[in-house]
């Protein structure tokens, strides 16, 4: 049962084609890991799902919500638009937590200001989220406080407060240094053992062997194979996938 | 310099000086307000609005602040509006605090990391709540060293609205000089007074400032 279905979906910044055409289909509870070389168009194919880029043509469908590429702004549109991002949880490179607020507060931001949930509500529910992803003793502390993996926990911690129905992570690793890296895979992992939903944008090849249920591979624009791990780490079909493989392993 | 003079003069400079406090605190709230709104339009781009918040900074900025008092209180009678002069003061020292003020917000605003936008939409929230909740908040202390330049001005132009007859501080020093004959006294004197209050009001600021740093010290 697909929750996430994505048809011809292209993107152009200017003259420059980032997105040609991708056609992808994301099933309840599966993690799906996006691999390919720089300028691929992952990240953008990642950020066109909750509308951070404007899709130029195609369709994005999430849950009951499907929004067209290139209709008029008006009211009525960013209202979709708005509740598609409510039902996908992104996580950042750059983790963008709230620097003005502690990491609870950050946590208890979601549901207060889209759910409308209660102060004393909220803060149960984010005390209870920053414990699962292993933060329960830095609720009060502010981010300037904190490693950068722990950052990137209270960011996940953040997005799961929503209760959304897929979690997308841009490359959550790749600005962290070396041995923080691996207590934010952990919870990730975490998270999929529970049947979470997940895109994962990321160079960590061994992560992705570990969580992936399917890898897609991405060049100029385009899905060039996909499949299970074992597919497409042990037998890659296509010449471009092997040759990615063979640099980055 | 003839000490009975300042001791003499000193109660009505400082009576000025309250007329001078109170131009500059009234407008600088009104400024304030003014600025604020005026940055905002421009921000999200409400139809038509904005163009004319953009026709009201390029003309405060591109004249004179003596020409916008001369105007208010000298123009505006030949098409009805009569003013008192300290109406017309604190409306010409808003309007023109208000339109630098507008650009402080602005840019203040526009400082503020574009992730911080990106978090706060990805997660749902409308473009008014992301900047009522995340970014104005992170704002405020970039914006603080230029409002404050702009205080700062504005306390020291006050001593313009002397030429449409209020007796602010300046205007008492002409007069108490007129009697005395002892202008380097006199004006030094006011200039001391000018030099305290500002210094006053900028320690405020940095209070100020410190308050809304607190989340960045560790």
């Amino acid at each position: 049962m697909s929750i996430i279905q994505v048809t011809n979906l292209k993107k152009n910044f200017g003259q420059n084609e980032v997105l040609q055409g991708i056609d992808l289909s994301i099933n309840k509870s599966e993690v799906v890991v996006i691999m390919g070389p720089s300028g691929s168009g992952k990240s953008t194919l990642l950020r066109c799902l909750n509308f951070l880029e404007e899709p130029s043509a195609g369709t994005i469908e999430i849950g009951d919500y499907q929004v067209i590429a290139g209709g008029k702004m008006d009211r009525k549109r960013k209202k979709v638009i708005r509740e598609l991002r409510k039902r996908t949880g992104f996580v950042f490179q750059s983790f963008n937590l709230f620097p003005h607020k502690t990491a609870i507060e950050n946590v208890m931001e979601g549901p207060i200001a889209i759910h409308g949930t209660s102060k004393e509500e909220a803060r149960k529910l984010a005390e209870s989220q920053l414990i699962k992803v292993g933060l329960g003793d830095r609720c009060d502390h502010y981010p300037v406080q904190l490693s950068g993996g722990q950052q990137q926990r209270v960011a996940i911690a953040r997005s799961l407060a929503l209760n959304p129905l897929v979690m997308l992570y841009d490359e959550p690793t790749s600005a962290l240094d070396p041995e923080l890296v691996q207590e934010v895979l952990h919870v990730i992992k975490a998270l999929a053992l529970e049947g979470m939903t997940m895109i994962i944008v990321t160079h960590e090849m061994n992560f992705a062997k570990e969580v992936a249920d399917r890898v897609v591979f991405m060049d100029n624009g385009l899905i060039v194979e996909q499949g299970t791990s074992e597919e497409i780490f042990g037998s890659p079909k296509e010449e471009r996938t092997r040759k990615f493989l063979s640099m980055v392993e | 310099m003839d000490f009975t003079i300042i001791i003499d003069s000193l109660p009505s400079l400082l009576k000025a000086t309250l007329m001078t406090i109170l131009l500059a605190g009234i407008s600088i709230v009104i400024a304030l307000l003014i600025g604020f709104i005026t940055a905002i339009v421009r921000i999200i781009k409400v139809k038509f609005l904005h163009k004319v918040a953009g026709l009201y900074v390029s003309v405060i900025r591109g004249t004179p602040l003596l020409v916008q008092i001369f105007v208010i209180y000298y123009g505006l009678p030949q098409i009805g509006i009569s003013l008192d002069p300290i109406s017309s003061g604190i409306v010409a020292l808003s309007l023109n605090a208000g339109a630098y003020l507008s650009e402080s917000f602005r840019a203040s605003i526009l400082a503020v990391d574009h992730g911080q936008t990106e978090a706060a939409m990805s997660m749902g929230m409308t473009y008014a709540q992301s900047l009522k909740r995340i970014i104005l908040p992170q704002s405020l202390r970039i914006a603080i060293p230029t409002l404050s330049n702009s205080f700062i001005i504005l306390i020291k132009d006050t001593s313009l609205v002397s030429v449409i007859t209020v007796t602010e501080l300046l205007q008492m020093s002409s007069l108490i000089i007129a009697k005395t004959f002892e202008p380097l006294t006199i004006y030094l004197i006011a200039a001391a007074i000018y030099w305290v209050v500002i210094s006053s009001f900028t320690v405020l600021l940095d209070k100020m400032e410190l308050r809304t740093s607190k989340y960045l010290v560790r």
